[in-house]
């Protein structure tokens, strides 16, 4: 299949490791105003990169530029070797966890139903799921432990659980990168924990690359490989040992804080002041 | 006398089944993807798409038709480009084409008993052509329904993921306006402008006061829409009152039944819990069919 086909050649093609994401001096223009200015990073297939920065720095722009779904005024976007209107056919390859899904609590869909979203995008339209696609997401609600929950109304389930329930449908699908928008917001510590020793296993046994976007400088600097921090533009972009006590850090938040945790450290993290 | 015996009841049933089976899935939509007042907007903006055709001497049907989806893509249009909520360009839009309607009709000096049917309904002016245009507009309308339904339920349920993976999340909503204007536009024989907007609700409410999941909601609004149309019928028949009405009150009272029943509710949860503990009546077995909105959460 053409589609299949053209993610495959560029993954099994030869030369060194693949960058997954490339952005190349991006300019982004929302409503007349520029919201990133000269944004330049990659991911290189297999790692875990950070972005962080403040409230309104344009992280989910950003999330959005990689998905096609925002046009850059100025530079170059190229996601497994395509540009944005290539990669328009195979974001069946990008699982997307998004910062707050603003479901209503009562909508009457169980666990199952909305692993199944996910699959809308390789079942195709006006196509029905099969027994494969049923598979699929059986496969990916074990992997993410909440067997037994399927049947639940996604509702009923706590904050935790929903996250996990949403990393899931990411999954379920032909996923070689996972952009997740502040997946942690609205979780306590230990839930945090959960999610991100979950997360750091996913992405060992399936060999995914990872982009995520968080508010917490702490917990990217004990997971990430790499980390980016843009306020509008790029502050940062280096290894989360290098960002420990960087002035540039403070200045893109514009205000004084703590590193609670070393990068590749133990511990319990947390924002500081 | 049986009430089948007439043509014009024949007809009636035949098309109020038909319109009662593609409203019940509309209505599903209309309520999760909170498009109610949308369809009340619409449905009253069909007074202008009357006037219009009675003005100019063509099918009243046709041009309410035409200017239902005008309306309809005109919400959408209107608040996506101009980024204003749906209801407040539903409001604008609403007045805008009633009062378009009071003033061609104005013009036309067109206010007579041919207005009341379009307003309130009239199952003695449905045709078997009407009939058969309703057939075809069903099929139509719950071929897309049926077709898109993973689309639909992935965008009511979350748009922005939906459009990450690459739904075709456009298309999909102004296909559920133009489905739901069309259904307006074929249902306004039946039920009239006025009451239209009720067959697009109820259905869907009584469904979801009963079921937990999308699938069951689906089947008790398909039930209770079928039912309450045919219940309707009759009874009209039967006490010679109106029609479209009376199956709008058959709806409300099947609506407020299932909200008394409702296993939402914390005396039927106790009901059921009391009647599980009995000994040999169910005692171990599996509850499915928790309220909704009580602490389940592990």
């Amino acid at each position: 299949m053409k589609r299949t086909c053209r993610v495959a050649a560029f993954f099994e093609g030869g030369g060194g490791p693949r960058t997954l994401i490339e952005l190349e001096h991006v300019w982004v223009d929302l409503d007349g105003r520029t919201v990133l200015e000269d944004i330049n990073f990659s991911l290189a297939a297999g790692m875990f990169l950070g972005i962080i920065g403040p409230n309104g720095a344009g992280k989910t722009t950003l999330l959005r530029v990689i998905l096609g779904l925002v046009r850059p005024a100025r530079g170059g976007v190229r996601v497994m070797g395509m540009n944005p209107d290539e990669l328009k056919h195979e974001l069946h390859h990008i699982g997307y966890v998004p910062q707050n899904v603003l479901f209503d609590p009562m909508f009457p869909v169980s666990v199952f139903d909305v692993v199944m979203m996910g699959r809308a995008c390789c079942i195709g339209p006006m196509r029905f799921g099969r027994k494969d696609d049923r598979e699929a997401v059986e496969e990916s609600i074990r992997m993410v432990g909440l067997e037994g929950l399927e049947h639940r109304l996604i509702g009923e389930l706590s904050g935790g659980q929903q996250k996990r329930a949403f990393l899931a449908r990411a999954l379920c699908i032909e996923t070689r990168i996972l952009l997740l928008d502040e997946p942690l917001s609205g979780l306590d510590l230990p839930a945090q924990d959960r999610f991100m020793d979950l997360l750091t296993d996913l992405k060992r046994r399936l060999g995914l690359s990872v982009l995520f976007v968080s508010h917490d400088v702490n917990v990217l600097a004990r997971y990430a490989d790499e980390m980016v921090c843009i306020n509008r533009t790029m502050h940062f972009h280096g290894k989360p040992a290098d960002a420990l006590g960087s002035e540039r850090l403070k200045e893109a938040y514009r205000c004084e804080f703590d590193f609670l945790v070393g990068a590749g450290g133990s511990g319990h993290t947390g924002t500081g002041d | 006398m049986s009430m089948l015996a007439y043509g014009f009841a024949q007809r009636a049933l035949v098309g109020g089944l038909l319109i009662a089976a593609t409203c019940s899935i509309m209505s599903f939509f209309i309520i999760v993807r909170r498009l109610a007042f949308a369809g009340v907007g619409v449905s009253h903006a069909a007074f202008g798409g009357v006037a219009i055709g009675v003005a100019a001497g063509v099918n009243p049907i046709l041009t309410a038709g035409g200017f239902c989806v005008l309306v309809a893509g005109g919400i959408g249009w209107f608040s996506r480009k101009g980024r204003l909520h749906e209801d407040t360009v539903i409001g604008i839009l609403f007045a805008a084409s009633m009062a378009l309607g009071v003033l061609l009709m104005s013009f036309a000096d067109a206010y007579n008993q041919d207005l009341l049917s379009y307003l309130f309904g009239s199952i003695l002016a449905m045709s078997w052509t009407d009939v058969v245009v309703i057939a075809v507009l069903t099929v139509l309308s719950i071929g897309f329904l049926v077709l898109f339904f993973k689309e639909l339920l992935f965008l009511s349920f979350d748009e922005e993921t939906a459009t990450a993976s690459g739904i075709p999340v456009r298309f999909v909503y102004y296909g559920l306006l133009v489905t739901m204007a069309l259904t307006i536009v074929v249902s306004i024989k039946l039920v009239g402008i006025v009451l239209v907007s009720a067959l697009l609700v109820i259905p869907g409410a009584i469904g979801l006061q009963l079921c937990r999941n999308y699938r069951g909601v689906l089947v008790t609004a398909l039930i209770a829409s079928l039912a309450s149309v045919a219940a309707g019928l009759y009874l009209s028949f039967h006490f010679d009152v109106a029609s479209g009405a009376t199956m709008v009150m058959v709806q409300f009272v099947l609506f407020v039944l299932s909200f008394a029943l409702s296993p939402r509710r914390t005396y039927m949860s106790r009901l059921r819990r009391g009647a599980a503990e009995e000994p040999g009546e169910g005692a171990g077995q599996r509850d499915d069919r928790l309220p909704m909105g009580t602490d389940t959460v592990r």
